[in-house]
């Protein structure tokens, strides 16, 4: 009457998503949050890097030839398993200015010959990773030497020492796929949690404010819905993008190869199976938020949306691989542990298949029903009620 | 306009809107009285569809109610909602594009609303930290500020001081000159000063409706006669007439059988007259009556 806007307006979905995405990047507790989440994870990734690839160099001071050549030849020897190693050779008068040399710290080491081979000398301890190769080293020039005074061709010797390995399963994981898996988890979890908390209260602050009846008389609840999952499935996304982005500027920053391109489809395998699990959860969380008349009612009415996201957990943790199986094909469950199993091992087509086809199911039910009880119960205030009670409820 | 069609709401055993039609005409502002429990708020909540009707229907321009229809609409329930922790002028906007405005309109709506209720610089200031009265007028605005087609407000005017009444009565007048109004209230005061139309409502029924003018004149013929010096307390002995109130040298008189014309020529036949007026009833006295 008053008003023609002859442009189409903003589908109302749209306007509620927007305006809890708003609400949320406003709220300071989120932002910081997230913040140090992001800061945990490159400082963490650089962290380790630093500490794993920090060049080793160490000094062996020696009085004499014969212990110089054994240093040498120690520095190949350490390299061949090690090629952050070097060893330097600090030459020295005498075995007193060798010692004074260790315990001075000019040197990690000293490799002082004896009779008839040669000695560490070290001061509260040798590094290993020096130890090992010094000895290696040392014990292989007697063993020549040795050889050699009987009259033993050493290569003759040696014939038949080396076991080399055959592995039939080259897909034996490295411990790089455990640990793709295990953050796939955490993650979801923690984001799943936070995010579903935040839609249940958001749901629930506006029953109790009242906002909601003016809310309702203006869109329909079903947009209301809609708009509620939308804008946390957003947010919730950005969140995972976020951490995956500052994870790979980690891993650049410290220049580890961490072999991503093997775990790289995984993640991108975790990323739908996320955004369709989430959707299907966010519903349950809105639908707990809408049983709520006041926030000290959510602790009770969350409880079965908590429980969906605690079974894949203890399942992806303590069950066997049957189990974990089984789980990973599960509705909506399998949207954390399929992608963690995806990353360890390769994962029969059919099994991905039947994880996403039931996922894609399970979410359009529960969004269906969702929206039935969200409409039935988001105008009645001044009680909890329970989930029966909401199934069994009458259109009104 | 807005129709009301024998609208009904049962809860279980109990009916607390019975059968109730009337309508809301653009331009009249319509009051909607009745005791607490009445069946008011059932009422407007159905005619907004937040709550369904058990029977009857509700009508817009003569055609049954769409969403979009209400879309258009504003409505200030009984139980105010905002959102507590969001800026003022940020909800607003949200509201205004919930309701089919653009995003630049609501800017400039949200904007001069804000500055007609001297709360300009208060725009991102959260709800909480407002004072009750200007988070009243923030719940006013947000019923206003996507320029509705008619507006459903609920006890608008409970909790405000007659200040902020005038301002808000002022701001309806500007905002809402010709739009269908209806709001219920129990201050009868404000209702007879406002009010073109009225409807009285009892128990879930109505019991009364018309323009303000029609229901008080259909009260008793009653008139307030006023003597010079003589005592008014002989109009006791007159028949033809029940006198409600005898005060030194006036009376109020209900006609019963007697006309204005004879009332009159008895008066001043009896003794010098100062004054034979016609005295309407007050509305609470109507309401007493339909409500008894």
């Amino acid at each position: 009457m008053s008003t023609t806007d002859t442009t189409p307006s903003t589908p109302a979905w749209r306007l509620v998503a927007e305006n809890e995405v708003r609400t949320v990047l406003r709220r300071k507790s989120f932002l910081i949050t997230t913040a140090i989440s992001v800061l945990v994870i490159v400082v963490g990734i650089v962290a380790a890097g630093y500490f794993a690839d920090r060049p080793q160099d160490r000094t062996v001071a020696v009085v004499d030839d014969p212990a110089a050549q054994v240093v040498e030849s120690a520095e190949q020897v350490g390299q061949a398993t090690n090629d952050r190693l070097t060893i330097e050779v600090l030459r020295v008068d005498d075995t007193a200015a060798a010692e004074r040399a260790v315990t001075d710290g000019d040197a990690d080491a000293a490799l002082l010959s004896t009779d008839p081979g040669f000695e560490i000398v070290g001061d509260d301890g040798v590094p290993s990773e020096l130890a090992g190769a010094l000895t290696a080293a040392a014990s292989t020039t007697a063993l020549q030497s040795n050889a050699a005074e009987a009259g033993v061709d050493l290569a003759d010797l040696e014939q038949g020492t080396e076991v080399p390995e055959r592995l039939l399963d080259a897909n034996e994981d490295d411990g790089l796929g455990t640990a793709t898996g295990f953050v796939f988890i955490i993650v979801f979890f923690l984001i799943a949690i936070s995010s579903g908390m935040m839609i249940a209260g958001a749901v629930a602050q506006e029953k109790e404010s009242r906002v909601v009846e003016i809310l309702a008389a203006t869109v329909p609840i079903r947009d209301l819905l809609w708009g509620k999952i939308a804008g946390h499935t957003v947010i919730a996304v950005g969140q995972v993008v976020l951490y995956l982005a500052a994870g790979a500027l980690g891993l650049a920053v410290s220049g580890i190869d961490a072999g991503l391109e093997r775990v790289g489809g995984a993640i991108a395998w975790y990323v739908v199976f996320f955004v369709l699990g989430f959707m299907a959860l966010a519903s349950l969380w809105a639908v707990a938020g809408a049983l709520a008349s006041r926030q000290q009612d959510l602790q009770s009415t969350t409880a079965p949306a908590q429980a969906l996201l605690f079974i894949p957990y203890f399942a992806f943790f303590f069950g066997n691989s049957t189990v974990q199986e089984v789980v990973s094909m599960s509705p909506i469950v399998s949207a954390m542990v399929m992608p963690a199993r995806m990353a360890q091992e390769a994962v029969p087509l059919w099994q991905t298949a039947v994880a996403i086809a039931g996922t894609v199911v399970a979410m359009v039910l529960i969004i269906r029903v969702a929206a039935r009880v969200y409409e039935r119960t988001l105008l009645r205030t001044g009680d909890k009620i329970s989930y029966r009670e909401a199934l069994t409820m009458s259109a009104d | 306009m807005i129709t009301v069609n024998h609208l009904s709401r049962v809860y279980g055993e109990t009916t607390v809107v019975d059968d109730v039609s009337f309508s809301v005409r653009p331009g009249r502002t319509t009051g909607f009285v009745g005791a607490n429990g009445a069946g008011k708020t059932t009422t407007m909540r159905m005619i907004m569809g937040v709550l369904a009707p058990s029977a009857g229907e509700v009508l817009w321009n003569d055609a049954p109610i769409t969403a979009q229809d209400r879309r258009a609409f504003g409505y200030m329930p009984e139980e105010r909602g905002l959102y507590p922790r969001s800026p003022i002028g940020e909800q607003l906007r949200y509201f205004a594009r919930l309701h089919g405005m653009s995003a630049a309109r609501a800017t400039e709506r949200v904007d001069e609303l804000l500055e007609h209720f001297s709360l300009a610089d208060r725009a991102d200031d959260i709800l909480d930290a407002l004072s009750l009265g200007n988070q009243q007028r923030v719940q006013i605005a947000a019923s206003l500020v996507h320029e509705p087609s008619a507006l459903i407000l609920d006890e608008p005017f409970s909790g405000l001081d007659p200040v902020a009444v005038d301002t808000m009565v002022d701001l309806l007048a500007r905002e809402a000159a010709d739009l269908p109004l209806l709001f219920s209230s129990h201050q009868l005061d404000l209702v007879e000063r406002l009010c073109d139309d009225l409807i009285v409502l009892s128990a879930g029924r109505v019991v009364a409706s018309g323009s303000v003018e029609e229901l008080r004149s259909r009260g008793a013929d009653r008139y307030r006669v006023e003597f010079a010096s003589s005592d008014a307390a002989w109009l006791r002995d007159v028949r033809g007439l029940d006198v409600l109130d005898v005060d030194g040298t006036t009376a109020l008189v209900d006609l019963e059988g007697l006309d204005a014309t004879e009332l009159t020529r008895l008066v001043v036949e009896r003794a010098p007259v100062v004054e034979v007026a016609r005295a309407r009833p007050p509305l609470s006295e109507i309401f007493r009556e339909v409500t008894r």
